[in-house]
């Protein structure tokens, strides 16, 4: 029996599992189909909720942090630029055969392969891929950040100048019938909120505004986060967006009804951020086949029961971290990563 | 006159023809829209019709007058799937025509109303004017992210309003007997639910003079181009053959038009009645108010 | 949506061939000059068109099922033709039509009870087409066979420079079955056909918006202040692009685009003077057929001429046989 584990995803969800198990003593090989470790995060301008003051202003610093830990146990063997391809027996006998031909042995599987912006290119009325200024939330991020394009000053994409009017759309390819996405994605609200509570920080008179169905920043912290942006400045008006349009400068208009008071609310804006929802990362139809485990019919990955076994995979021995389950905030994969470092590591010094 | 001598001499001076050029042409037809006349006539033969009729969709119509307005959202081709739950979400409002003219409107009071299940509010809907701002348009439908049709919605519970007699209490809603003989009208007449002298300079105005003008030679100018009016023909303004007419009016009736037909001409009498005037005064008085 | 390339079933409009009836005998012409076999009703008395009941469906003075029927006895008249594809000359149609389509594949058990109705009312079955599609999605699809016969094209004479054109796509073709007709923000059915016919797009803020018909609202004089405001919303909009011309597929659109302009300019002063053209109409017109005699630009209260100028098609103006307007117009900027 093998007594290593193979983990599947090196974002912060994979790299805090393989850390977990490390300090537990069981070693692990963990793959990552890019080049880098820490999967979307360290792309982030800002961490949040900022609760206990400890949230990191650069993805990539907390990312690093995470990095440090994983090679200092060195019972990790990292493998970047590798996914997988197929795999063979049942736990705890599994045969893992990665895409550079070499194979390994585990006794048991964490899945922890992530999420996958959702594009907004099918969903015409809102421009984006027509209108330079519509940009993704993704995209609004990287330029927050200092070492993003624009050294984290908010620009116009159409011609460079400064932005003092954003507008946030929120529930974009989420919760949305029509198109085969009924599910809440979880994080757009509380990301949307600590992206436009950032642009009022740096710049008190900019004007941003939230157009959105609900506001769901539920975790802890996360509604003191939206206390702190209304007192900044931002402004939430609870009508859904049905579309973007350009006007002659290339600024972007709104039309919204600010439902709250059935007054409509006419916006134009510098630059429109669409809060995209997610998806699952692009490989999960691939890798159900591959691990023989069941998705559920919003594709992220089923657990076996969903309240006793959150982590088990439909099928023995495969384990399921982080966003590969539902999306979730970086804490949550956190504490993800280490239960089911917990649950794999029982499940080799049981076998 | 009889109902049976009215009918003939309508239809009598309806196939006179007149030769044009090689063309048949009907020079009456132009005398008889939009009369008293092809109303009092319509009136009688529409009422003959449904007498004679077995349909299926009449005789549900018929009951489904009396019935409650939580009983049509439930049982009506097409309300009964056109909600699934409204989170009021606003998307429809945004881009709406209406909500953005008349001020006061916004589609998800209806939606509001009919998720209520409220009898009581279903039938303030149907008596206000609101009910009527809508255009059909449609704007609302791709949008809404819970697939709902309101587009739909609406259109039935129009219907309803008129089967119930409700839209007597708006000034839109009257307009709907002016509406049953301009579009049934033609349609049961002349198989088009707008003949091209409808769109004549008395009631548009606002389409400028040039436009008034070229109704002045109206035929001529239809004739020139290919169309014709008030003749056999493909196009513009054709006169139907009367073996086509009747099958149009057989499809009409099978489908339960005549019930709701039938429920506006009763209602409009005693509304007309009750304001002291004629039937044709009436008909005169809805469509120019609102 | 599949569009057919021949053996089309025309249905013919109401409005559209009472308000521009040129447009519409146009449509029958275009499928001529393609070599296309088309038929707009059957031979005997009881096989004509008739109208689709759009307007009295969405004046709420019919039925649903009155209108499936209607709807039925004219797919039933072009099968009996031996045609499966129907094209509509109305935008309302379409998605009637369309709506017809959709109810059979949803609703249980609708198209036995239909047949059994349209039996009884006419003798004729219910025999659903293999394609609905309207008029403008066969001339989009021969845009390019159009385009090399036209003398003419969308491009100003004396400059070489693209026309402008705005596409008004009608609701009804576009918002009510989307997915069909390759979605309601950007369908490509009219800016095709501005493309391959060598003029410019024009996207504005409020493109999308309605035309402002309304059925009841612009048919029902007292509610037509409804209408107008919208016609004003959009060109008010699409000004600052300097547009040559609208170019529009529904025959609702297509009059109240082009008639409303009148109301606007006696009530607001400003004179848009921007034409606006059905996809037949211009295909008429740069293909050098007679604008009057078979075009029919009289019909226009907007003046088309300005157009014709741009585009360097001679005219003869005493053909026209309306007196001119004598009022000065002031020119927006």
């Amino acid at each position: 029996m093998a007594k290593q584990v193979c983990v599947i995803g090196g974002g912060v969800t994979g790299m805090q599992a393989a850390t977990v198990l490390g300090g537990l003593g069981v070693p692990s090989v963990l793959v990552e189909k890019s080049g880098e470790l820490g999967g979307r995060v360290p792309r982030l301008s800002r961490t949040f909720p900022f609760f206990n003051d400890d949230g990191f202003n650069d993805g990539r610093d907390f990312t690093a942090a995470l990095e440090r830990d994983l090679r200092a146990n060195r019972l990790a063997e990292i493998r970047l630029n590798t996914s997988v391809r197929e795999m063979t027996g049942d736990s705890p006998n599994f045969r893992v055969r990665f895409s550079d031909g070499s194979v390994a042995e585990a006794g048991a599987v964490v899945v922890a392969t992530g999420f996958e912006p959702f594009d907004p290119t099918s969903l015409q009325e809102y421009g984006y891929g027509v209108y330079p200024n519509v940009i993704t939330a993704s995209e609004l991020e990287w330029m927050l950040n200092p070492r993003g394009p624009s050294g984290g000053a908010l620009v116009r994409p159409s011609d460079g100048k400064k932005a003092e009017r954003l507008g946030i759309v929120f529930c974009v390819g989420s919760r949305n019938r029509r198109i085969g996405a009924p599910f809440c994605s979880r994080i757009c609200c509380s990301y949307s909120t600590k992206q436009a509570s950032t642009v009022k920080e740096r710049n008190p008179k900019a004007f941003v505004a939230c157009f959105y169905m609900d506001v769901r920043t539920y975790d802890r912290g996360f509604e003191e986060m939206y206390s702190l942006a209304l007192d900044r400045g931002v402004k939430y008006i609870r009508g859904r967006v049905s579309m973007c349009k350009q006007l002659p400068d290339g600024s972007i208009a709104i039309r919204a009804e600010n439902t709250l008071i059935n007054k409509p609310f006419w916006g134009e804006f510098d630059v429109v951020s669409l809060s995209t929802g997610m998806r699952p990362c692009r490989d999960a139809d691939y890798l159900a086949n591959v691990l023989g485990i069941s998705r559920g019919p919003d594709g992220f990955f089923l657990c076996r029961e969903w309240f006793r076994h959150p982590h088990d995979a439909s099928r023995d021995g495969i384990f399921l971290a982080g966003c590969a389950t539902g999306m979730k905030p970086i804490r949550n994969c956190m504490i993800d990563g280490a239960a089911v470092a917990a649950r794999a590591a029982a499940l080799l010094r049981d076998a | 006159m009889n109902r049976d001598d009215l009918i003939k001499a309508y239809e009598d001076l309806r196939d006179e023809t007149a030769p044009q050029g090689d063309a048949t042409w009907y020079p009456n037809i132009r005398r008889l829209f939009g009369t008293p006349f092809e109303r009092e006539k319509d009136r009688l033969e529409t009422r003959q019709a449904m007498e004679e009729c077995e349909a299926e969709m009449q005789a549900w119509y018929e009951k489904a007058r009396t019935e409650s307005c939580t009983w049509w959202l439930e049982n009506h081709l097409v309300a009964r799937h056109a909600l699934k739950g409204c989170i009021s979400c606003g998307v429809c409002t945004a881009e709406c025509p209406a909500a953005q003219y008349y001020t006061d409107y916004n589609p998800r009071v209806i939606t509001d109303a009919v998720v209520s299940g409220s009898e009581e509010r279903l039938v303030e809907l149907l008596k206000s004017e609101m009910l009527w701002y809508c255009g059909q348009c449609g704007s609302c439908k791709p949008k809404c992210p819970q697939e709902n049709n309101l587009m739909g919605l609406i259109s039935s519970l129009r219907f309803l309003a008129q089967l119930k007699g409700y839209h007597l209490a708006s000034a839109r809603g009257r307009q709907q007997y002016a509406a049953r003989h301009l579009w049934g009208g033609n349609l049961w007449n002349r198989a088009l639910s707008f003949y091209f002298r409808n769109a004549g300079a008395e009631t548009h105005p606002d389409f400028g003079p040039r436009h008034a003008q070229y109704q002045s030679q109206v035929d001529e100018q239809m004739r020139r181009v290919g169309a014709s009016p008030d003749a056999e023909g493909l196009f513009g303004g054709r006169k139907t053959a009367p073996e086509t007419v009747e099958e149009l009016r057989r499809c009409i009736a099978w489908g339960g038009t005549l019930a709701l037909w039938n429920q506006l001409e009763a209602q409009a009498a005693e509304n007309a009645r009750a304001m002291g005037l004629s039937i044709d005064e009436y008909y005169d008085r809805v469509r120019s108010e609102g | 949506m599949t569009i057919p390339d021949n053996d089309l079933f025309l249905t013919p409009s109401c409005i559209l061939g009472a308000l521009n009836p040129g447009t519409e005998v146009l449509i029958g012409r275009i499928y001529d000059l393609l070599g296309l076999r088309w038929r707009a009703g059957g031979e005997d008395p009881r096989s004509q068109c008739t109208c689709c009941t759009g307007i009295s469906s969405h004046g709420d003075v019919i039925s649903m099922e009155s209108t499936l029927l209607v709807v039925a006895r004219l797919w039933s008249i072009a099968a009996d033709l031996g045609f499966e594809n129907i094209t509509t000359a109305c935008v309302t149609s379409f998605a009637i039509h369309m709506e017809c389509l959709e109810m059979y594949e949803h609703e249980p058990g609708l198209a036995a009870r239909v047949d059994g109705w349209l039996r009884q009312a006419c003798g004729r079955g219910l025999r659903i087409p293999k394609h609905v599609v309207h008029a403008s999605d066969i001339v989009h699809r021969y845009r390019q066979a159009l385009a090399g016969r036209f003398r003419y094209s969308l491009v100003e004479q004396a400059t070489g420079r693209p026309l402008r054109v705005v596409d008004h796509v009608g609701c009804h073709y576009a918002k009510v079955f989307p997915a069909k007709v390759g979605g309601a923000e950007w369908c490509d059915v009219l800016t095709g056909m501005i493309r391959a016919w060598g003029g410019e797009t024009v996207d504005y803020p409020e493109r999308r918006h309605c035309c402002g018909m309304g059925f009841r609202q612009s048919m029902i004089r007292p509610n037509r202040g409804y209408t107008m405001a919208c016609v004003l919303k959009k060109l008010e909009s699409m000004a600052p692009w300097k547009p040559d011309a609208i170019l529009t597929n529904c025959p609702g659109c297509n009059v109240f685009l082009d008639k409303e302009q009148w109301a606007i300019r006696d009530l607001t002063g400003v004179d848009y003077g921007i034409p606006s053209l059905s996809h037949s109409e211009l295909a008429g017109l740069l293909l050098g057929w007679d604008p009057y005699d078979v075009v029919g630009i009289q019909a226009h209260t907007t003046p088309v001429e300005p157009l014709l100028d741009k585009i360097g098609i001679p005219y003869d103006r005493s053909k026209e046989r309306i007196a001119e307007e004598r009022a000065e117009l002031v020119q927006i900027a």
